[in-house]
């Protein structure tokens, strides 16, 4: 088994891992204050304009009419159309939904053939269209072609404008970067090698078989080394939003659940606010001792 | 030796030594509609006079809203930047900032710099696009900050997200810049991936306060500090409000031709109401028009007369989350004390979303008593047919104006909508409107401050916007010969229209009134005598 094979290994594991600690990092933060920001999806029948169950009278004795359809539909739309960029930076919309479909179509292409190489590897028969051919090739070079695309439109905006590149942070333009080279890398296996998918295919089954699959070619090789070190960074930047996105709508733009009987949440909050506090303004004096109703129950200066 | 200024702007620069970063400029500002398009900005700009300028930090904009006094000694410039690095810490650890941790980490770590929010903040496009107040570029500095000083900070983290440096210019500008924001969330709702530059306003704000207690002092020692100890942010004690209300029942008793009077700390009512105590001294008709409605429809209430129970106005929820609690805990107090069935917000947007959303979460059961927004109260009473209507009356062009906190922060869209549409024959709406508004520009307790030459910003950038939005919903009936009205169901909101207007005599030039809602709810009450609503008097 070679560096390439291990890294591969590592990289996945990294990747997996990453987004696994970023996500339960969010997942088990504490219950904070309520910020909720609306329309929230979830408003049955009010959700159109943008209404809370607040425009009852006596809402708390009201049931709560939520739906999850209303946020998986606002959601699906932001990831399919990204309405929010085309309706407030037009100029952005085409770069970024290029770029964007390129990665769904590749990421899907790497998910299919990575679950195509498990199923191998427990006893499946093999998915014939998943074992190279005309279609993984179109939806290869598509997946690329937007995704190239895209983020040359991208590199140029963020370039070309001076208010964007003023703007922008070094990751911003090093992820656009790591972009290129990979797509380079890939177009480079692609045109040369592996135009049908089917030694990428056989590489992934080998690694999920244990079996050292030779990579065979120097683009390929180039293509497998960024893309690990793409996915062991991904969930330490802004990129892993394509899952924090879950809490940033879910667990807050969302999150109007109210302190009634029943909800948990007097519970929560009461060991919250027994925890210590440590701010040193004159009016707080938190000494590590004093927790946060301690606190909130003086008078201040 | 410093600049005069730096242009263009980059994030790093904010700590540059340079006079003025990046001046208010007048000759960018966006454009007002006719007449007001004619208007020399100059006239209502106030420079900030040299020797002021010796006095108080204004490097950021010519602006100062802090009256932030410059360290006197490296050992103080030392001590005050520690301060924030400290500050930054417990900002994001769970024991001292669990209230707002989980959304805070999250826009720190995940905004794209793709600009969506820019064109939605109205302070960045009524600046002309002044690249200071752009909704990133503070946010980019904290997170810049936070990369290198935070919990977790390393250096290739710090290389990624930008250089900036620490020191007097950057604490100086930042707190500043902490105040070129109103918190409206527009950005919010643009970004695509949730990312809330808003809230980092707010926490810049409370690094600032809780642990330097360094805060606008408006809000805090005038503001929330003065609510505790006196009974109110206007200073009034109970003693003095209890007279003034007096004053105001023997006002309305005579304008209406039967008596009001207002009932104090009635235990078991079902409703206690608490008003922004402003309403009571600047625009004692709100209150007076409460009591007329609530009487008329046999409505059981009460104001209380006990510490902070007569003012709603909850600064915390600006910039300090003690702060926020420790009023939101008086009035959950006394409504218990009380024993009332519910507690009824009146026309003030961010008290209400300070005691039924932001503090939601702090009550324990006892104390848990159910708090309403007035709007919906109204609607109840308006539609239920308690009260007659003679819509006749408010026949004039009026506008609504949706105050952020009760619309984009709570979503009370709809109920003063039906009610406008049942007693305002000729209503129309602003563009945007409902969730999509512009905020006032006197937001996130600008309304109320008035230091130094912070005012002129106010009129000049912050309000810009939505005096254009304003004046555009009256498009051809701007003459004054047709009197008109702006509702606006809130009293920062009003403070703000109120200085506003003055600044660009929008009274004069337009016969544009502004007031509440229930007012226009009362001027066409049957059984009110006609000409509630007084223009001559606004």
């Amino acid at each position: 088994m070679g560096f390439l094979h291990v890294w591969a290994y590592v990289t996945l594991a990294g990747f997996v891992l990453g987004c696994a600690y970023k996500a339960i990092k969010y997942a088990t933060m504490p219950m904070h204050l309520r910020w909720e920001l609306y329309p929230v999806a979830h408003e049955r029948g009010k959700a159109s304009y943008g209404g809370s169950y607040f425009e009852e009278v006596n809402w708390w004795t009201k049931p709560r009419e939520s739906s999850k359809f209303g946020e998986i539909k606002v959601i699906l739309e932001e990831v399919l159309t990204l309405k929010q960029v085309h309706e407030h930076n037009p100029g952005m919309w085409v770069p970024s939904l290029l770029f964007h479909y390129g990665l769904y179509l590749l990421f899907a292409m790497g998910a299919a053939l990575l679950a195509g190489g498990m199923a191998v590897a427990v006893g499946f028969r093999p998915l014939t269209f998943l074992a190279g051919g005309t279609l993984m090739s179109v939806w290869g070079a598509l997946g690329l072609g937007l995704g190239t695309v895209g983020t040359l439109l991208l590199l140029f905006r963020r370039l070309g404008q001076a208010e964007l590149r003023r703007s922008s942070s070094p990751a911003d333009f090093v992820h656009l970067w790591l972009f290129l080279i990979l797509f380079a890398a890939s177009w480079g296996s692609f045109v040369t090698f592996d135009r049908s998918y089917a030694q990428a295919g056989n590489f992934l089954a080998g690694l999920m078989r244990g079996e050292a699959v030779s990579p065979g070619s120097g683009w390929f090789m180039a293509q497998v080394g960024i893309l690990g070190l793409f996915l062991i960074y991904m969930p330490w930047s802004h990129m892993a939003h394509m899952f924090t996105k879950y809490f940033t709508w879910h667990s807050v733009r969302w999150e109007d659940l109210p302190n009634l009987p029943g909800t948990g949440i007097e519970k929560k909050a009461q060991k919250l606010l027994m925890l210590p506090v440590s701010w040193s303004a004159p009016h707080i004096r938190g000494d590590g001792r004093k927790t946060w109703v301690d606190v909130a129950r003086e008078g201040g200066e | 030796m410093a600049q005069a200024r730096i242009n263009p702007i980059r994030v790093k620069d904010i700590g540059k030594p340079a006079e003025v970063l990046s001046p208010v400029n007048l000759q960018e500002l966006a454009p007002l509609p006719p007449p007001f398009d004619k208007d020399d900005p100059a006239k209502l700009w106030k420079e900030l006079a040299a020797e002021r300028r010796q006095e108080v930090e204004a490097s950021l904009d010519g602006v100062s809203a802090l009256s932030l006094k410059r360290p006197s000694s490296p050992e103080e410039e030392k001590k005050l930047l520690e301060g924030f690095v400290a500050g930054l810490k417990k900002l994001l650890s769970t024991e001292n900032n669990w209230t707002f941790l989980q959304p805070l980490t999250l826009s720190l770590e995940h905004c794209t710099h793709c600009q969506t929010c820019a064109e939605a903040c109205p302070i960045f496009v009524g600046s002309g696009r002044n690249e200071i107040y752009r909704p990133s570029y503070r946010a980019d500095v904290l997170r810049r900050l936070a990369a290198r000083y935070g919990n977790g900070a390393n250096p290739l983290k710090a290389a990624l997200t930008g250089s900036v440096d620490l020191n007097w210019n950057t604490f100086a500008r930042l707190a500043e810049l902490a105040h070129r924001c109103t918190l409206c969330r527009r950005c919010t709702q643009a970004c695509p991936i949730g990312v809330d530059n808003g809230l980092i306003s707010h926490e810049l704000r409370k690094l600032f306060s809780q642990e330097l207690g360094i805060a606008a002092q408006e809000c805090h020692r005038t503001g929330s500090m003065q609510q505790l100890k006196v009974g109110s942010s206007t200073g009034m004690p109970p003693a003095v409000v209890k007279d003034n209300i007096e004053f105001i029942d023997e006002e309305m008793s005579e304008k209406v031709g039967f008596k009001i009077e207002t009932p104090w700390d009635k235990a078991g009512a079902d409703v206690l109401l608490i008003h922004n105590a402003g309403e009571i001294l600047s625009w004692p008709e709100n209150p007076g028009a409460f009591a007329i409605m609530l009487e008329m429809a046999g409505i059981s209430w009460t104001l209380s007369s006990d510490i902070a129970g007569y003012d709603a106005v909850n600064y915390g929820l600006w910039y300090d989350d003690f702060q926020l609690a420790r009023v939101a805990l008086k009035h959950a107090e006394i409504a218990k004390k009380l024993g009332v069935k519910k507690v009824v917000i009146g026309e003030c947007g961010h008290a209400h979303k300070a005691l039924t959303v932001i503090a939601d979460r702090i009550f324990s059961q006892e104390y848990n008593i159910p708090r309403e927004s007035c709007l919906t109260l109204m609607e109840d009473i308006v539609m239920s047919g308690r009260l007659k209507f003679l819509p006749e009356r408010n026949d004039f062009p009026v506008t609504l104006h949706d105050p952020c906190n009760m619309v984009r922060a709570m979503g009370i869209v709809m109920p003063q909508r039906r009610i406008l549409h049942k007693i305002a024959p000729r209503f129309r709406e602003m563009t945007p409107h409902g969730v999509e508004n512009y905020c006032c520009g006197g937001g996130s307790g600008f309304a109320i401050m008035n230091p130094n030459n912070f005012a002129s910003w106010k009129y000049l950038v912050a309000g810009r916007v939505k005096l254009k939005q304003i004046l555009d919903a009256f498009e051809g009936e701007l003459d004054p010969s047709i009197p008109k009205y702006l509702c606006a169901p809130c009293s920062n909101c009003k403070g703000q229209f109120r200085d506003l207007f003055r600044a660009y005599n929008v009274f004069e030039r337009t016969n544009l009134l502004y007031g509440g809602l229930v007012e226009l709810i009362v001027n066409a009450t049957e059984g009110v005598p006609e000409g509630f609503l007084e223009w001559e008097f606004h």
